[in-house]
């Protein structure tokens, strides 16, 4: 059960990661002209259309995470710390304090993004940029330690 | 709720919720306890039983209740004080948060 629970936090974790990622680079370095390349077209997507979306895959991938934690408590967290490999230890209690930290500024982020583009578009952008690193360090922790257990150990 | 109570809910529950998460890791302050061992929820901080006690669910919950009763209580403000909320501090706290964690970890980084 618990390898079904961690592939399905693991796509759902994929597709937060493309959502950000779109919006992020959308609001960062907006596409000026039609684009053409994959890059341009990846940048020029309109980021308002995500934010319903990350919302839900935020909550979703979070609870999800929130129920393999259990268990990673249990059967990784003890051999990390047995291993003594305290910097992956450290980085994921990073991962699990930044997470706490973008469900509070999830309602913000949601708000701004709904809001007339214009009105506090700052605040916008640097949410979501707030967001995608909060993602892109969960996703990468939670790979790290995931690879240093090994699969079915 | 409208558009600009939801905005100001929005702000202070972003700081609150930031701010009251750093109090209860670094207090304890957890509503409840898991021991994912033994399968079994606690309420309060409890200590360790047959296996590790988890206090981030409690700590979750414990900044989610002030938070929520912040932004809600921020919404029943006269709108002369709720329109000097600047929306950045969402994001500076949060950052600030982030950063404060960073370095109360920094010991399992520098060993």
């Amino acid at each position: 059960m618990w390898t079904v629970l961690l592939i399905v936090h693991g796509l759902l974790a994929v597709a937060l990661l493309g959502a950000v990622t779109h919006q992020a680079l959308s609001v960062w370095v907006p596409a000026r002209r039609p684009a053409g390349s994959f890059v341009a077209r990846f940048r020029s997507v309109p980021g308002a259309s995500y934010a319903n979306a990350m919302v839900v895959l935020y909550l979703l991938t979070f609870a999800l995470g929130g129920i393999i934690y259990t268990e990673y408590r249990i059967a990784v967290r003890t051999v990390v710390e047995q291993l003594e490999l305290w910097s992956q230890s450290g980085a994921f209690e990073l991962k699990e304090h930044f997470a706490a930290v973008g469900l509070a500024i999830l309602p913000a982020y949601w708000h701004y993004w709904r809001a007339p583009a214009g009105d506090h578009a700052r605040t916008r952008d640097v949410l979501t940029l707030l967001l995608a690193f909060i993602v892109w360090w969960n996703f990468l922790v939670g790979h790290i330690l995931n690879n240093i257990r090994g699969f079915g150990t | 709720m409208t558009p600009r109570s939801f905005e100001v809910f929005a702000i202070v529950f972003a700081v609150v919720y930031a701010l009251a998460y750093v109090v209860a890791v670094e207090a304890n302050y957890a509503l409840f306890t898991y021991h994912p061992a033994l399968k079994e929820w606690g309420a309060g901080v409890q200590k360790a039983r047959d296996g590790p006690a988890m206090y981030w669910f409690g700590w979750l919950v414990t900044s989610g209740f002030v938070a929520t009763a912040a932004g809600f209580a921020a919404t029943a403000l006269p709108e002369s004080v709720t329109r000097r909320l600047w929306p950045g501090w969402t994001w500076v706290v949060a950052i600030g948060v982030m950063i404060a964690f960073c370095y109360l970890l920094r010991n399992l980084f520098l060993r």
